[in-house]
C-alpha cells in the first residue's frame, strides 16, 4: 500500500514537471484580440475588410448601380499592393475582403484571373470526357462590372523604445466599363509600440 | 609531509584537468568557422553549408547561425529559405536589443561572449540588404520594397542614437533603394534615394575607401530629367562632366541587368592576449582583445558580356565596403571593450588573491579559471563577403548568355564563368548576382588607425 502511493507520489510529479517543461498550447477565439509584436495581424486583417465592405455597400454607387442595371453589382478583387514596412500576408487579406464581400449577400463575386484559368482547364476537360449532360459551354462567363484595387501603406515613426505604427488600407472600387472610380475606402490604425530596454 | 604532498598533488592534478577543460570549451567564435572557410575557398558553398548545421551552436551566437545559413542559401541560389533564415535573425534582433542585466553581470565575471550575439550596425543592415537582393533574384519587387523601408528605419534610429555615426548613412542601402523604387515606377522617391546615396557617398568617401560610383552618377541625371527638375539634371551632367543626351540614347527602349558582385569574404576577428599593469591595483592582469585580419581573396572586378547582334559590356563598381566599415566598427568599440577587459581581469585577479590567502589551493584554482575563462569577444557574421560591387546594363530584352571575366589589379583575366539562357522580358530590369570566395590566403593583422 504504502509501496502504492510511493509510486503515485512520484508519477504525479513527474507528469506536474514535464507539464511545466512542454510547450504550452491554449485554444482562443479568432474574435479575441491578441497583439503581440505589434506588426499587423489577424485581428487587422478581419477588421479592416469588414468595415471597408460594409462602407463600400452603403455608398451612393450601389444604389446607382442598382436603378440603372437592375441587377447587383458583380466585382472581381484585383491586386492589393502590399507598400509598407512589414511583410504582410496578403492573401488572407484578400481572403477576408472576399469573405465580407460575399457574406453581404449584396454583390456577385467572380473568380480572380488566376482561379478562373484554372477553371477554363477544367471546361476544357469535360469538353472532352465529361458527358453532354452534364458538360458545361465556354462563352458563359460572367463578366465583372467593377474591380476592387488597393494598397496597404505604412508610416513609421521612432523615438528611442517607442514605436508609432500608422497603417492606412485604400481601396478603389473602379468601372471595368469606362475606367471610373466610384468608390474610395480609408481605413486607418495607429499602434503605439513600447519595447523595454531591460530584459532578464 | 610526504601525506601532505600526494595530497597537494590529488588536489592540483583536477585543477589541470579543469584548466584543460575549459581551455578546450572555450575556443573563440572565429576559431569554430575554420572548416567553412576552408569549403568556401574551395567554391563548395553546400559543404559549407552541411558543416554549419553540424556545427554546434550555442544559443547565444544563433543570430550568426541564421545570418551564415542565409548567405550560404543564397549562394546556392536557395533564395525563398535565405529569406526565411533572415527573417529568423531579425527576430533574434528585436527580441534582445533590450540589455539583459544578468547577461551584463555575466559578461562582467567571465567574458564579452556571455551576451546575446544580435550583430553590428552593419551586419543588421546587410541583412535587409541580402533580403531585398534575395526578393529582386525572386522577381517580388513589392516584398524587396519592404525590406528597404525597414533598412530606412534601421538607418533612422542608428542616426537617432549616434548621430554622427558612419553606420547611419549606409550609402549602398540608399543606392539600392533608388533602384528598386525605380523598378516600381515610383520616380520621386527614386529621386530622393538617389539624392541621399549620392549625399552618403559624398560624406563617407574617405571612411568607406570608396569613388561615387559612375552608375549612380547616371541614374541622378536620367531620374532628375524623369522628375522633370531640369536644373539638378543640368547640375549634374556639369557636375560629373556626362551628357543626357548620351544616356538616354543608350537606355532608350532597352531592358536593364542588374548585376551585384560579392566579392571575397569580410575580415575575421582573432583574440590578441596581453599583459597589462592595472593602474587600480598595480599588478599584471592578462587580457584577451579582438583584432581584425583580412582574408585576403577577393578579386579586382568583373566584366559582363552579353553577345548579342551587338555587344553589350561592362564592369562592376565597389559600391559597399563592408569590411572596412566592419574595421571601423571595431575601431569606434575597442576603447570600450579594453576598458571592460580591463576592469574584469582586475576584479578576477582580486577574487584569485583574496581566495589565495585563506588558501593557496583554492587561490591557483581561481585563478586558473580566471585566466581561461578570459576570452575575446571574435564573433562576427563570417560569411559576408568584404565588398559588393555592382553594373547595370542596358541589353535587348530575350534570352541570351552572360560571360563573366574575373579581372585582377592590371585587367588581366583570372577566370571566366558562362551564365546561359538568362531571360529578360521587354522593358523589365533583371537582377542577378554572383559570389567569389576562393583561394583565401589569410595574411597580416590590419593596422588600427
Amino acid at each position: 500500500m504504502k509501496n502504492i502511493s510511493r509510486q503515485f507520489i512520484s508519477v504525479f510529479f513527474t507528469t506536474l514537471i514535464l507539464a511545466a517543461c512542454g510547450t504550452q498550447v491554449s485554444r482562443v477565439d479568432v474574435e479575441e484580440k491578441h497583439d503581440l509584436s505589434g506588426a499587423w495581424n489577424d485581428t487587422d486583417s478581419r477588421l479592416v475588410s469588414e468595415e471597408m465592405i460594409t462602407d463600400m455597400l452603403g455608398r451612393p454607387w450601389y444604389r446607382t448601380h442598382s436603378k440603372a442595371h437592375k441587377t447587383v453589382p458583380t466585382v472581381i478583387v484585383g491586386t492589393i499592393r502590399n507598400l509598407s514596412h512589414e511583410h504582410i500576408n496578403l492573401n488572407t487579406f484578400v481572403a477576408d475582403i472576399e469573405r465580407a464581400m460575399i457574406n453581404s449577400g449584396k454583390i456577385d463575386f467572380v473568380a480572380s484571373s488566376q482561379e478562373r484559368s484554372e477553371i477554363r482547364d477544367e471546361r476544357k476537360d469535360q469538353d472532352l470526357h465529361a458527358t453532354e449532360s452534364s458538360r458545361k459551354a465556354m462563352g458563359q462567363e460572367r463578366g465583372a462590372d467593377y474591380m476592387l484595387k488597393g494598397s496597404i501603406n505604412t508610416i513609421i515613426d521612432v523615438d528611442g523604445s517607442t514605436q508609432l505604427r500608422y497603417y492606412q488600407v485604400d481601396l478603389n472600387l473602379i468601372s471595368l466599363k469606362n475606367n471610373r472610380k466610384v468608390w474610395l475606402g480609408q481605413k486607418k490604425i495607429k499602434k503605439v509600440i513600447k519595447n523595454s530596454k531591460l530584459r532578464f | 609531509m610526504c601525506h601532505h604532498r600526494i595530497y597537494q598533488t590529488a588536489l592540483i592534478l583536477p585543477g589541470y584537468i579543469l584548466l584543460l577543460l575549459l581551455l578546450n570549451g572555450c575556443a573563440s567564435y572565429s576559431q569554430t568557422h575554420h572548416s567553412i572557410q576552408q569549403s568556401l575557398f574551395n567554391h563548395n558553398p553546400a559543404r559549407a553549408l552541411e558543416q554549419l548545421e553540424k556545427n554546434s551552436h550555442s544559443n547565444n551566437d544563433l543570430f550568426l547561425y541564421h545570418a551564415d545559413k542565409a548567405i550560404l542559401l543564397r549562394m546556392l541560389g536557395r533564395y525563398k529559405e535565405s529569406n526565411i533564415e533572415i527573417e529568423h535573425a531579425k527576430k533574434i534582433i528585436k527580441k534582445f536589443s533590450a540589455s539583459s542585466i544578468i547577461e551584463e553581470g555575466a559578461a562582467f565575471f567571465i567574458n564579452d561572449s556571455t551576451r546575446v550575439y544580435i550583430g553590428s550596425p552593419v551586419e543588421q543592415v546587410m541583412l535587409h540588404i541580402y533580403a531585398a537582393l534575395n526578393y529582386l533574384e525572386l522577381k517580388q519587387t513589392d516584398s524587396a520594397r519592404v525590406e528597404i523601408l525597414q533598412v530606412d528605419t534601421r538607418l533612422r534610429s542608428f542616426m537617432q542614437s549616434d548621430p554622427d555615426s558612419p553606420f547611419s548613412f549606409d550609402p549602398f542601402a540608399r543606392y539600392l533603394s533608388g533602384i528598386i523604387y525605380e523598378d516600381l515606377g515610383e520616380w520621386s522617391d527614386a529621386m530622393i534615394a538617389y539624392r541621399k546615396a549620392y549625399e552618403a557617398y559624398l560624406a563617407h568617401q574617405e571612411l568607406y575607401h570608396i569613388e561615387i560610383p559612375g552608375q549612380l552618377k547616371e541614374s541622378l541625371i536620367l531620374m532628375a530629367d524623369m522628375v522633370g527638375l531640369k536644373t539638378e539634371r543640368k547640375k549634374y551632367e556639369k557636375m560629373f562632366k556626362l551628357k543626357f543626351t548620351d544616356l538616354n540614347a543608350a537606355q532608350d527602349k532597352q531592358s536593364e541587368l542588374i548585376f551585384t558582385f560579392h566579392n571575397g569574404l569580410a575580415p575575421i576577428k582573432k583574440e590578441h592576449s596581453m599583459q597589462m599593469l592595472a593602474p587600480a591595483t598595480g599588478r599584471f592582469v592578462r587580457i584577451s582583445l579582438p583584432a581584425y585580419y583580412e582574408r585576403n581573396n577577393r578579386i579586382s572586378k568583373l566584366r559582363i558580356k552579353i553577345r548579342d547582334k551587338d555587344h553589350y559590356s561592362t564592369t562592376t563598381e565597389l559600391t559597399e565596403n563592408i569590411g572596412y566599415l566592419a574595421i571601423k566598427t571595431l575601431e569606434d568599440h575597442l576603447p570600450a571593450i579594453t576598458a571592460r577587459a580591463l576592469a574584469r581581469a582586475v576584479a578576477k585577479d582580486k577574487i584569485a588573491k583574496d581566495s589565495g590567502e585563506k588558501n593557496q589551493l583554492f587561490g591557483l584554482l581561481v585563478n586558473i579559471a580566471g585566466v581561461a575563462t578570459e576570452r575575446a569577444d571574435t564573433r562576427s557574421w563570417l560569411t559576408l563577403p568584404d565588398e559588393i560591387q555592382t553594373a547595370r546594363l542596358n541589353i535587348p530584352h530575350g534570352k541570351h548568355t552572360l560571360a563573366i571575366e574575373l579581372l585582377n589589379d592590371n585587367n588581366q583575366i583570372v577566370s571566366q564563368k558562362r551564365i546561359e539562357n538568362i531571360q529578360i522580358d521587354k522593358n523589365k530590369k533583371l537582377y542577378l548576382s554572383f559570389h567569389w570566395a576562393a583561394n583565401g590566403i589569410e595574411h597580416g593583422l590590419i593596422k588600427q588607425h
